[in-house]
């Protein structure tokens, strides 16, 4: 039964977010109730992340929205992974509130705002540390690893 | 899920979270987990509400509101949830979610249309050894059970009886047959629809016949008749016309016997009741305190004429006799409704004008009672006076000749009290003041 909870849930979310969306959002494709793509763009003049969109891979459990998706960046033409301290160069997000800050009431759109919001506000011109050593070493689905969310200034 | 250990017809349980509203429901209503409407919501502990299955889901994995994430305790104290809000949720206009059906009610009835009147409601087979479902109106035992395959008797295929209609229409491999009159290809169970309606080869009339057209050939032979213009055709279309026409006329007819008459009814019915509201009026107006059921009266002689059979004629307009009865009753009440309203007024009335003329009274009362004290105080002081100087002529008389001045002083009072204390001069003192005592009590009385 959970996995036709999700379904409707997300069936919902789908009729919302294909009538309209916020600025600087846009759904790309949505063909199954598994895997969703858009794409986001910085609306203010930050020279880190101008005149880019930057593609979104959001993947649904059985358990959404009890669970969160799994996010990440993906990089296609013209679609690079935004430099961020908090975005590893293989687009894994490190954010909260994909991981232990997730709540039930969170949404595709919800979180494509907060990624905005995050881009937004960021200044530096950086990858994590250790980005390199994780990007080769990880095999790790973004949920099974343990962030350690440490830095709430970006 | 189909539930067939209970036996009898079971259904599947509607699920509230993909019905289809039939208006844009407000945002406020819409469960923040689900994205549906609030179904049997709670709200938490620190004011949130969610459908009670939501929020125990997402309780599952985090013990804390999705919203604010204040903790919620284990024992799930909720709050009841305002009516208001379920009222509201009631009133949602939904779709009825069974395929084939269009009802649409108010989300409450709902249950009741989904589990006991739609006719659409997959029910279990009435074959026990079944286990499908089939849309009530099918399930029945005389029909069976519609999954049984049968033999199509054509292709000699196996097909479930409900889809044979379907399969004859499409996947029949036999399923075209060879119209022996006009030798075309046709769907095999369509035969005679097509012989009926299409069929070149086949014996018709002019459509016109109705005109007085005698021309009757194989439809091809007609065709041509009718589309080089047969000359029946306006006679038999004026007299379409016509008897349609006279349809019209009989119905309008009809309903205009029927308005003449309720017409008439209304206004006996008026002239009656103004009659009895006159008497009653008048009865309520007299004062009769003997009597209590005055007022009732009037209305006593209206029951029986009520209660009685009423006639066919005055039934008319009503659908039964009932119904006939019960517009009598509600009319009933309504005057019954006015005179407890004329009852009121009047006691209003009445109460006012009572206030009214008491209080006159009573400010007369205490003008007077006024009035009465400043008597007590004059005859208090003169009395003060008479004593004082009866007490100084004592002294004099006793102590030789009085003073001048004092003996002045009692002269000028003896005479400012005048005539009206030369009587209570030959009393004594204390009886008189008693009397005024007792004449200023009376007066209060009064």
């Amino acid at each position: 039964m959970p996995a036709q909870f999700a379904a409707k849930r997300l069936g919902k979310e789908l009729q919302k977010i294909s009538n309209s969306l916020p600025p600087g959002i846009e759904l790309v494709s949505a063909n199954n109730l598994e895997e969703w793509l858009l794409d986001i763009q910085v609306l203010d003049n930050n020279p880190l992340y101008q005149n880019e969109k930057y593609r979104l891979k959001f993947r649904f459990g059985s358990s959404y929205p009890i669970e969160p998706p799994e996010v990440i960046f993906v990089k296609v033409p013209d679609r690079p992974i935004p430099m961020h301290p908090h975005i590893y160069s293989n687009g894994i997000i490190c954010l909260d509130l994909l991981g232990t800050g997730w709540s039930p009431v969170q949404n595709v759109e919800s979180v494509c705002m907060s990624l905005q919001s995050m881009l937004t506000g960021n200044t530096k011109d950086e990858r994590p540390p250790g980005d390199e050593e994780f990007v080769r070493a990880n095999r790790l689905r973004p949920k099974d690893i343990e962030f350690y969310y440490h830095d709430n200034d970006v | 899920m189909p539930n067939a250990s209970q036996g009898g017809p079971s259904i599947i349980e509607l699920d509230y979270q993909s019905l289809e509203y039939i208006e844009a429901v407000d945002d406020t209503l819409i469960c923040p987990v689900c994205k549906t409407p609030f179904y049997s919501p709670i709200t938490t502990p620190c004011g949130h509400t969610f459908c009670t299955g939501c929020i125990n889901r997402a309780l599952e994995t985090q013990r804390t509101c999705p919203i604010d994430r204040q903790p919620i305790n284990k024992n799930r104290d909720y709050r009841r949830l305002p009516l208001i809000i379920k009222d509201q949720l009631d009133r949602l206009k939904v779709r009825c979610p069974n395929k084939g059906c269009d009802h649409v009610c108010s989300r409450e009835n709902l249950k009741g249309h989904y589990e006991r009147r739609c006719e659409f409601t997959p029910v279990a087979c009435p074959e026990p050894l079944c286990s499908r479902l089939v849309a009530r109106r099918d399930a029945s035992p005389t029909k069976g059970c519609l999954h049984k395959s049968v033999t199509c008797e054509h292709c000699h295929k196996l097909v479930a009886i409900a889809e044979l209609s379907i399969h004859h229409d499409n996947d029949c491999d036999a399923n075209e047959v060879e119209c022996p009159d006009c030798k075309a290809n046709v769907v095999r169970h369509r035969l005679e629809k097509h012989k009926s309606e299409s069929c070149p080869e086949q014996q018709i009339q002019c459509r016109w016949h109705s005109g007085g057209c005698r021309v009757a050939d194989k439809r091809r032979i007609v065709q041509v008749h009718e589309e080089s213009g047969c000359i029946f055709e306006a006679v038999s279309r004026l007299l379409d016309q016509r008897a349609e026409d006279r349809t019209i006329i009989n119905d309008l007819t009809s309903r205009l016997a029927n308005l003449e008459a309720a017409r008439g009814r209304r206004r006996e019915d008026r002239e009656r009741r103004e009659r009895r509201t006159e008497s009653t009026l008048l009865s309520t107006v007299l004062p009769n305190p003997a009597s209590p059921t005055s007022t009732e009266t009037p209305n006593e002689p209206m029951f029986p004429s009520a209660l009685s059979v009423p006639h066919a004629a005055d039934t008319f307009a009503w659908g039964s006799p009932e119904d006939y009865m019960l517009a009598r009753f509600e009319r009933l009440e309504t005057q019954m409704e006015e005179l407890r309203k004329e009852m009121r007024d009047m006691d209003a009335h009445q109460a006012l004008t009572f206030l009214h003329h008491t209080t006159r009274i009573g400010d007369q009362i205490a003008e007077l009672a006024s009035k009465v004290g400043v008597l007590n105080m004059h005859t208090t002081w003169l009395m003060n006076m008479q004593r004082q100087s009866h007490a100084q002529q004592r002294a004099g008389s006793t102590a030789g000749p009085p003073s001048s001045g004092l003996s002045h002083a009692s002269d000028s009072s003896g005479s400012r009290a005048g005539s009206s204390s030369s009587d209570i001069r030959v009393r004594h003192p204390g009886g008189s003041r008693r009397n005024s005592d007792g004449r200023g009590d009376t007066l209060t009385r009064l």
